[in-house]
């Protein structure tokens, strides 16, 4: 594995085990900086084990995880990592606003400029007018927002997101996709987003990666060759997206028979 | 909500008015001894001069602070140990089973050990107290905090947050909802024990007021004790109503 050092995310033929049951087998696999890569396969395949790994909340038990060129060991504080469960990475004791504030706190962020910083990010993902309102007071759509701020607010070069969307209706959950490129577009972020949705990979992605189950190891590596910036409408039609979502569609099912 | 709120105060209103009329009817028609129970008009007499010309304001108010400051050592203690327990699970699985051993255990039992080695001091009755509401303090906060989301924990490592900032801002407001619940037992408890401890080792407050009120078959003075008892555990709770509504307010504004 040629493992360039200027990837945002590099696997070194890593695996892991949990009580002796292998879970992830020798994966190798790179991530280049400002790249949009999704993972797919079936449930337990070991993609969210891959995501904590990639976050440093796991280490590996062989094999080395680089981020930015330096072996993680630890989470680091320019590697956000966005939850699926939002309603529970989020204190519900804390205003929408003192959500973000706590990764401003953490960084030393002087008190003074936070007010500011918190409104910008908030705006920046449509809750400009809800500052105030308590976690418990919105809508699952709203509170992933807050996470997402909350991740911004890192200023990650890194965004780990573990199905973020996965638990929105459709509507809502369209909506945060284009959010999520257009921020994306703008930081200049590298995205590590797992999904179970095969469309919602292929919209967003550079690259899909689909990984096999038992233990989990890399099945299928695909290009995305769709023009940005991408349209939910126009995009999907496509035939390249159509051809693509054929071929993951299939992997999935030989992946799961 | 207003008036459902206002509507369910005028009814506990009522329900203490009648109260006082059936205690009223039952004295004036001598249903029990008037030696054993004055009407709650000479209660109230009592009461008043207790306060005007006696010494009840003092006695009272040497209850409150005994039954304060044990509580709030409870607290302290209470808080600290049961966080460092709580966020421990080594610490939880090696002193399990002595709390679930001491827990059980009254506390008034434990007067006589505190007479042995501290004699009829107010250092005696104030660690009766503290230990007594110690208890509550402690179990909850353990609760509480062995109870925290384990997803924020590794919000916190994704942040880089030190120990001492998890606890102060992740552990701590969690299990706050459980901490004031067991303060509030633990209230109720100092109150209690402060009682019996002025009873037993005949400490200057309320309790003694009561207990030499009864052996001096001074009825309405006795009355006038168990009155202020009731309104000094009324008051206090409602105060830590207050403090709830206060630090809490991310509870009831939820959906
Ligand atoms: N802490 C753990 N202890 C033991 N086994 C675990 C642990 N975490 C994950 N596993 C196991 O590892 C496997 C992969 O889990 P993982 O959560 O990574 O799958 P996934 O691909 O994200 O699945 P899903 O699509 O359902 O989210 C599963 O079989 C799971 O049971
Ligand atoms: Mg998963």
């Amino acid at each position: 594995m040629n493992t360039s050092n200027d990837a945002a995310i590099v696997f070194d033929r890593v695996s892991l085990a949990y009580g002796g049951r292998p879970i992830i087998s020798d994966l190798s696999l790179d991530v280049g900086r400002g790249e949009i890569v999704c993972i797919i396969g079936p449930s337990g395949c070991g993609k969210t084990t891959a995501l904590r790994m990639a976050g440093g909340l796991v280490r590996p038990l062989d094999g080395t995880v680089r981020v930015l060129g330096e072996p993680l060991t630890e989470p680091r504080r320019d590697v956000a990592i966005v939850f699926q469960d939002y309603g529970k990475a989020l204190l519900p004791w804390r205003t929408a606003a003192a959500n973000v504030s706590l990764a401003l706190e953490a960084a030393g962020t002087p008190r003074s400029e936070r007010p500011e910083r918190i409104r910008t990010l908030l705006a920046k993902v449509g809750l400009a007018s809800h500052e105030d309102k308590y976690p418990t007071e919105m809508s699952g759509g709203m509170q992933q927002r807050i996470q997402i701020a909350r991740c911004l607010a890192q200023d990650p070069a890194v965004l780990l997101m573990d199905e973020p969307f996965g638990a929105l209706d459709a509507m809502t959950r369209q909506g945060l996709q284009d959010e999520m490129l257009s921020i994306v577009a703008e930081t200049g972020a590298t995205v590590f987003f797992v999904t179970h949705d095969l469309e919602e990979a292929v919209y967003l992605g550079d690259r899909v990666i689909g990984l096999l189950p038992n233990p989990g190891r890399i099945g299928i590596d695909l290009k995305v060759d769709l023009p940005r910036p991408r349209d939910q409408l126009e995009t999907r039609e496509m035939p390249e997206f159509l051809r693509l979502r054929r071929t993951l569609f299939d992997f999935i099912e030989k992946a799961e028979a | 909500m207003k008036w459902s709120r206002l509507l369910s105060l005028l009814a506990s209103f009522l329900v203490t008015a009648l109260f006082v009329l059936a205690w009223k009817l039952v004295a004036d028609y001598k249903l029990v001894s008037p030696v054993f129970l004055p009407g709650p008009d000479r209660a109230w007499t009592s009461l008043v001069r207790g306060f005007t010309t006696g010494d009840l304001g003092v006695k009272f108010l040497a209850t409150v602070e005994r039954m304060f400051w044990g509580w709030l050592i409870a607290s302290l203690i209470g808080v600290a140990l049961g966080a460092a327990i709580g966020t421990s699970p080594k610490l939880r699985a090696y002193l399990a089973p002595m709390l679930e051993f001491l827990r059980p255990l009254p506390a008034s039992a434990t007067i006589p050990v505190a007479i042995a080695v501290l004699g009829l001091s107010d250092g005696m009755v104030l660690a009766v107290i503290a230990f007594g509401a110690l208890w509550p303090v402690l179990l909850a906060t353990i609760h509480g905090f062995a109870a925290v989301e384990p997803r924020l924990y590794e919000v916190g490592r994704a942040l880089r947050l030190s120990r001492a900032t998890v606890i102060a801002k992740i552990a701590l407001p969690s299990a706050s909802p459980d901490i004031l619940a067991g303060m509030r037992l633990g209230l109720t408890v100092a109150l209690i024990l402060s009682v019996v401890c002025e009873m037993i080792a005949g400490r200057d407050g309320l309790g003694n007021w009561i207990l030499l009120a009864a052996r001096s078959f001074r009825a309405p003075d006795l009355y006038a004790g168990v009155i202020l008892l009731g309104l000094l555990g009324y008051f206090t709770a409602i105060a830590i109503g207050l403090l709830e509504a206060r630090l809490l307010v991310w509870r009831s504004r939820a959906r």
